[in-house]
């Protein structure tokens, strides 16, 4: 283990001396006070007897590519598309597509190529990710339920296709709490050009408590989230005192009524608040990165500058024991096209997005692997569906949506590194070995964690609620 | 859906009741009551309601003999627990006040309240309570929970819903007035078809609709994903049918028979087939009669238009004709074209040419407007004119047949969320389609693609009429056929609204028509058929404007601006005729039978079934006796009768749950959506019937069991905690005391903006938006802490949407409003703890409360302080608060002191 990774939550007199966060050191200052005073940290509840089995992975990073990457033009070479280009598909049943009637078959605008000492093939679309091929786990075969982005989206991030289910980040953080109680559990790093559709729905808790909702960072802003700093016309000792006068308000209350743990609860939750104020700027301050870090990420460049600090403080935030983080590459549909929606012009579309994902993803595989963290830290690469082989439309160059093939890829804790798992047809079109659905991916995911998917469950309105529904099998050939 | 074995165990109950942070609450499971002889073998909850008789040696308390106390007295003495004492009267009316109105009692209340004599102040309290509008805010909030009630779409889009807030209206007075709840549950299910009709019937029945759409879905082009969204759409509707009234998890019921309660699959889809009319969308909130009676009025000035164009259809086309034949004596016109709102013609000297501007290369020469850079449109100024009902008219010449996406004329809203187009080759390649954002008002229509070659002119029309119906025609005869779309015609805001020739809408992908365009126009009305014909064969091969004009005789002239002016002044009486107004209370359309779906799969549907209602209950029958065809209103209505009957044992069984649950923190069921086997047992079973069986007898009025429960010894007893007690009963079960209850995250924000002096009391209306709206073109929402009395009403009135939370009501467990939630959650955060310290509005209202508890209690530090605690937490401080308080203002005045009390777990806790 890389040295310079300690799986510890930084120590808060560290943070006292480093950080230049006036707020924080006098909400430190007052917590520290607190813990002199001796009130006792409780636990966070979750379920007990979780994991069920030893864990692979402690925690978990997800990129979720909005918008429908091309498997076709990523991962998923098609010979035949080359050959049958400009001919009409015929014999794959009814259209899959969002919108209507398909073209011409297209063959991929990129040149593919293996890749590593696994041979894995990558297109000329992704140079950053097929330098670490040797450590990724493909998955040729996903099938997806939905056509339409946003339900197909909400059964990758919560196993159904409707409003108001638990993500994964939030049946995470019920199923296993936090590791740094100073940090939120669940933190998404939502793509800077914009919103990804549906906003928070993609993070909810649904019926499961609130606090394990999604933590929505602002991470091109100094304060990562709201309410986080003292307001400014307060000056810092003031609030200190004020701090210090209502906590005596509220233990003198806990005191006064016997078997109310909620009333203690809540004082704990002022000195995480307090300590909050200080480890999230901290956390989220990529100044104290090396050189050599923010160059690896593409900080400076252009292209990257935004999506590159949500990768970089990916990996700070997994250091400091957040226990599911999500990265989102892409926002809402519309024009210009910010996500991989390429239904015009797959090749203009995709460079674009490529050239903001590319090398930040790889940049945070290298990175967690040079610190040791890629041993217990999951990597989750995933998009809704894929993109069918023929053209959107007469004369396009674009793709339409294609929720019956598609790639995703894992890396890291427990993962077969440098495998490629299943197989499409001839075009892409359908599974033709090894299918892999939303169910299985979750329940392969959640196995990874030491949960056993049939095992987690939450009781709402009359049915025992699963991540994997009534479905899933763990995909036993990828793990390692 | 998965229905799987569930039985409690002290971890799941643990969480879905526990605050977080190391408290859990120990639960025993309780086996649930066997079926037995005296429920004819039935689960308890199916079998009927009978009237128990009260328990014996149940001690009486309180003097009043409330029968509430016999069955819980009884209880506890059965496991040697004794209540509570009564608690003080300070703590009965903050409690009475949190629990029946939301809001806290002000000080004056408190202090004359604890200071009367009289025994039955605390029922004249309850009377006072109970009759003021804000009860049906409070417990309109938790119905709208129940239901999952949001003001957004959801999904991708989640636009707003501008017109759902009638139905939260709807519910709020409906409580106050108290109207019966057998009638309440009637008109949510089918309040649009009862005799007679009301318009709170069409409006309470946004009950089905009041969930996620999911517009992109429904829209799409692959059916069988079409048929997959709207099945989902079902199970919402169903679901929230079956766990809101009857306490059942139907839903289940959509793949298979239900594992634990006697739902086969077809239950799921008799009922399926009671809802299948009903769609999203809105809808007038007008009778049958009162629509037919404006729509005659209405017909009358449109004749009147009409009237007067055709009459100036006929100057112009005899002077047309004269021009027509100068230019080429071969062609001869129509007679009577009707005449535009808006024309856009580029034969004209530019200065006479519509206002607007040419965009991304577009030129015009040889009197057209040239398309041939993609990228090129024409945009016109904003129209003058509100339009609704209107026509789309373009004459357009294609580059190619193999482009797609672009429109001849498109009408669209600011930024261009909300279009209507004549769009060429979108989704099917060479063929025309009314274009609309998200595809809400598109349909792809069976037409012939088109032929015409390059350089030839085509005529394209869209009409949207009135019942919100969109007819296409090309060369002026309809084609494909005339539908009506699930979203309504859309009113475009005078002033707002643009014109765009070439491109689809602002912001889309491949928008841009390559072409040319020779004429395009708009009329404010749908045109008729042969009005459209009429358009086309008169505007065959236009002559310019000034030919025209030079064609007609003076008189001629004049008569045709005398008849201008009166046209005008018809269309200006058409504009003071307000469109009804609307709610999102859904459409309906008859359906085609229903089948039965094998496991739930659109591609397996099975036997055709009738409608009717659960077969587990005998009585009322759930045989409607109606065929599969039978109307739809009829089917609801039928649905209704067996929903209310006061035989149904379960909708009075599952609503003095909730009631009770609401009062006392939990249901005397736990899982108050779920009265089946894999529910929990109730901890007072006989308590239970009592409750439903007195509700029916008084006329199904909450209010009367409202008054019950609250006068009860057990409700009035004081959360004082008994270590003994709780050893035997440690989540207080059976009610050895009135446990004390976090704030919900609305009372919170009430609480605050109420003892800081800054409510706005206002009942009704449209909600307060406390977010900017993004749109990209989907909906995103930026929470704003906004200002002003708009903002400071109760937050009931808040519009609620998917995907924009707003970070002080998340924090504190206001649940996401697509989850029906029966019983919200409680959480202990940190996140909590920030909003409370660092929130603008907490801090605004800690401002508020300060200068009030200043101008209220004088210069004195110690009454400032005072009278901030009594305005806050509803007492005066002790002399060792008092101290302690005045040690922290001395520097600072009050302003830290009320920010502290607003923190406080005293000031968030109901005891």
């Amino acid at each position: 283990m890389n040295p310079s990774f300690d799986p510890t939550p930084v120590t808060r007199r560290r943070f006292l001396h480093s950080s230049t966060e006036g707020m924080g050191a006098i909400a430190l200052a007052w917590m520290l006070a607190r813990e002199r005073a001796g009130a006792s940290p409780a636990s966070p509840s979750t379920p007990s007897r979780l994991p069920h089995y030893a864990p692979r992975a402690k925690r978990i990073v997800q990129i979720f590519c909005c918008g429908g990457v091309s498997h076709l033009d990523t991962f998923d070479p098609k010979p035949e598309l080359d050959r049958m280009h400009g001919k009409t598909l015929e014999g794959k049943g009814e259209n899959l597509g969002f919108f209507g009637q398909p073209g011409k078959l297209m063959r991929s605008p990129y040149e593919f190529r293996r890749h590593g000492q696994s041979g894995a093939w990558v297109s000329s679309l992704l140079p950053h990710l097929a330098g670490c091929v040797d450590d990724l786990c493909f998955i040729r075969s996903m099938v997806a339920k939905s056509n339409n982005h946003t339900p197909a989206t909400f059964q990758m991030n919560s196993g159904y296709t409707m409003n108001g289910f638990p993500s994964m980040g939030a049946w995470l953080s019920y199923a296993l709490g936090t590791e740094n109680e100073n940090l939120p559990t669940f933190v998404v790093l939502p793509d800077p050009r914009g919103m990804i559709a549906g906003g928070s729905i993609n993070w909810t808790s649904g019926f499961l408590p609130a606090n394990h909702q999604g933590v929505p960072f602002r991470t091109q802003s100094r304060e990562p989230i709201g309410d986080l700093r003292t307001p400014d016309s307060i000056p810092l000792e003031a609030r200190r005192a004020d701090m210090e006068f209502l906590a005596g308000m509220n233990r003198g209350f806990a005191a006064s009524h016997e078997g109310e743990p909620s009333f203690g609860a809540r004082l704990r939750a002022y000195e995480l608040a307090a300590r909050m104020q200080v480890s999230i700027p901290e956390a989220t301050d990529l100044e104290s990165e090396p050189e050599s870090i923010r160059a690896l990420y593409g900080l400076d460049r252009e292209s990257t500058r935004g999506f590159s600090r949500n990768c970089l403080m990916a990996r700070r935030l997994l250091e400091r024991g957040v226990r599911f983080v999500q990265i989102f590459n892409g926002g809402a549909f519309g024009s210009p096209r910010i996500n991989w929606d390429g239904h015009e012009n797959l090749k203009e579309n995709h460079d674009t997005q490529a050239a903001t994902m590319d090398q930040p993803v790889a940049a945070l595989i290298q990175d967690l692997k040079q610190r040791g963290m890629l041993e217990d830290t999951l990597v989750v690469w995933a998009t809704e569906f894929g993109r069918g082989p023929a053209t959107q439309g007469i004369d396009s160059p674009g793709r339409d949506h294609h929720p019956t093939a598609f790639t995703c890829f894992l890396a890291g804790a427990g993962v077969r590194p440098g495998h490629t798992h299943g197989v499409t047809d001839e075009v892409g079109y359908f599974v033709a070995e090894n299918p892999v659905t939303i169910y299985d991916f979750h329940a392969t995911i959640l196995h990874l964690l030491g949960i056993q998917h049939e095992k987690l469950t939450f009781y709402h309105n009359g049915i025992n609620r699963r991540l994997t529904d009534v479905h899933g099998k763990v995909v036993s050939e990828i793990l390692s | 859906m998965p229905c799987r074995s569930y039985r409690f165990t002290g971890l799941i109950r643990a969480a879905l009741v526990a605050a977080t942070l190391g408290v859990t609450p120990i639960l025993r499971a309780e086996p649930p009551p066997a079926a037995s002889a005296a429920t004819n073998g039935l689960h308890w909850a199916f079998a009927p309601i009978r009237m128990p008789a009260l328990p014996d040696g149940g001690a009486q308390r309180g003097g009043e003999g409330n029968p509430i106390d016999a069955f819980v007295q009884a209880r506890l003495a059965k496991a040697g627990l004794h209540p509570a004492p009564e608690a003080d009267r300070a703590t009965l009316i903050r409690r009475l006040s949190f629990d029946l109105l939301g809001l806290p009692p002000g000080p004056s209340e408190v202090e004359e309240f604890v200071r009367d004599p009289d025994p039955r102040a605390y029922g004249r309290l309850v009377e006072r309570l109970l009759a003021s509008p804000h009860y049906g805010e409070q417990w309109g909030r938790h119905w709208l929970d129940v239901v999952r009630y949001t003001e957004s779409q959801g999904f991708e889009y989640d636009r707003l819903r501008e017109n759902a807030w009638h139905y939260r209206d709807y519910v709020i007075a409906s409580l106050n007035r108290d109207i019966p709840y057998d009638r309440f549950m009637r008109e949510q299910v089918a309040g649009d078809v009862l005799e007679p009709a009301t318009r709170d019937g069409i409006v309470a029945t946004s009950l089905l609709v009041c969930g996620p759409y999911d517009e992109a879905g429904n829209a799409q082009a692959n059916a069988t994903q079409r048929m997959i969204t709207r099945e989902e759409e079902m199970e919402d509707l169903l679901s929230v049918v079956g766990q809101s009234f009857l306490g059942v998890t139907l839903n289940c019921a959509r793949c298979h028979s239900h594992k634990f309660d006697p739902i086969p699959i077809d239950d799921y889809y008799r009922m399926k087939s009671v809802f299948d009319g009903v769609k999203h969308g809105e809808r007038p909130i007008a009778t049958s009669a009162e629509i037919r009676d404006r729509e005659s009025r209405l017909e009358g000035v449109r004749q009147r238009i009409a009237a007067g164009e055709a009459a100036i259809g006929a100057i112009e086309s005899e002077a047309w004709k004269q021009a027509y034949a100068r230019r080429d004596p071969g062609a001869a016109g129509d007679t009577t074209p009707p005449r535009p709102a808006l024309e856009f013609r580029f034969d004209t000297p530019e200065k006479e040419r519509p206002a607007g501007s040419l965009e991304g290369g577009a030129v015009v020469a040889g009197g057209r407007l040239l398309l041939t850079n993609s990228g090129a449109f024409f945009r016109s100024a904003p129209i003058p004119r509100e339009l609704r009902e209107k026509t789309l008219e373009a004459w357009v010449s294609l580059e190619g047949l193999s482009q797609g996406g672009g429109a001849a004329i498109s009408l669209e809203a600011p930024g261009g969320q909300v279009f209507d187009a004549i769009v060429f080759g979108e989704r099917q390649p060479r063929k025309w389609v009314a274009g609309s954002e998200g595809f809400a008002r598109t349909r792809d229509l069976s037409a012939p693609e088109e032929i015409v070659p390059p350089g030839v002119p085509v005529h394209v029309v869209a009409v949207y009429g009135g019942g919100n119906r969109v007819t296409l025609y090309r060369n002026g005869v309809p084609y494909g056929e005339s539908y009506q779309p699930g979203s309504p015609l859309q009113t475009y805001k005078a002033g707002e609204a643009r014109v765009l020739l070439g491109m689809r809408h602002t912001g889309g992908g491949r928008p841009f028509l390559r072409g040319e365009i020779l004429k395009a126009s708009v009329f404010d009305r749908a045109l008729s058929a042969a009005e459209v014909g009429s358009l086309f064969r008169s505007s065959g091969a236009h002559v310019s404007r000034e030919a025209l004009e030079a064609a007609m005789t003076p008189e001629g002239r004049r008569e045709r601006e005398r008849l201008g002016r009166e046209v005008e002044g018809a269309r200006a009486e058409l504009g003071s005729m307000p469109p009804l107004p609307v709610s999102y209370a859904g459409v309906r359309r008859q359906p085609e039978p229903t089948r039965r779906l094998r496991r739930g799969d659109v591609k397996t549907p099975e036997d055709v079934m009738v409608p009717g209602a659960l077969s587990v209950i005998r009585t009322p029958s759930p045989e409607f006796g109606l065929p599969a065809d039978a109307p739809e209103g009829e089917r609801r209505r039928r649905f209704a009768d067996w929903l209310a009957s006061p035989e149904n044992p379960l909708p009075a069984r599952v609503m003095m749950n909730r009631v009770w649950q609401f009062h006392f923190g939990q249901g005397l069921v736990a899982t108050p959506n779920d009265l089946g086997r894999s529910g929990s047992a109730p901890t007072h079973p006989e308590l239970l019937d009592w409750l439903a069986a007195t509700f029916i007898r008084s006329g199904w009025s909450l209010k009367a069991m409202h008054r019950l429960i609250v006068t009860s010894a057990a409700y009035r007893q004081s959360s004082r905690f008994d270590s003994a007690s709780a050893a035997a009963d440690a989540d207080n079960l059976l009610l050895w005391r009135y446990a004390p209850r976090r704030l919900e995250a609305e009372m919170l924000r009430d609480a605050m903006l109420s003892v800081s002096g800054e409510l706005n009391p206002a009942v009704g209306g449209p909600s307060f938006r406390s977010f900017d709206v993004l749109t990209f073109p989907a909906n995103a929402y930026v929470p704003r802490d906004k200002t002003g009395p708009e903002f400071n009403r109760r937050s009931v009135y808040r519009m609620n949407v998917n995907s924009g939370k707003e970070p002080l009501m998340d924090a504190f467990d206001c649940p996401d409003p697509a989850v029906k939630t029966p019983r919200r959650g409680v959480t202990i955060t940190p996140l909590q703890a920030l909003a409370l310290m660092n929130n603008s509005f907490v801090q605004r209202q800690a401002e508020r409360l300060a200068a009030r508890a200043k101008s209220v209690g004088g210069e004195g530090m110690a009454d400032g302080v005072s009278t901030a605690y009594r305005l806050a937490l509803g007492r005066s401080p002790t002399p060792q608060e008092s101290a302690a308080a005045q040690g922290v203002s001395r520097d600072r005045g009050l302003l830290p002191i009320c920010w502290a009390l607003l923190n406080s777990t005293e000031f968030l806790y109901i005891q």
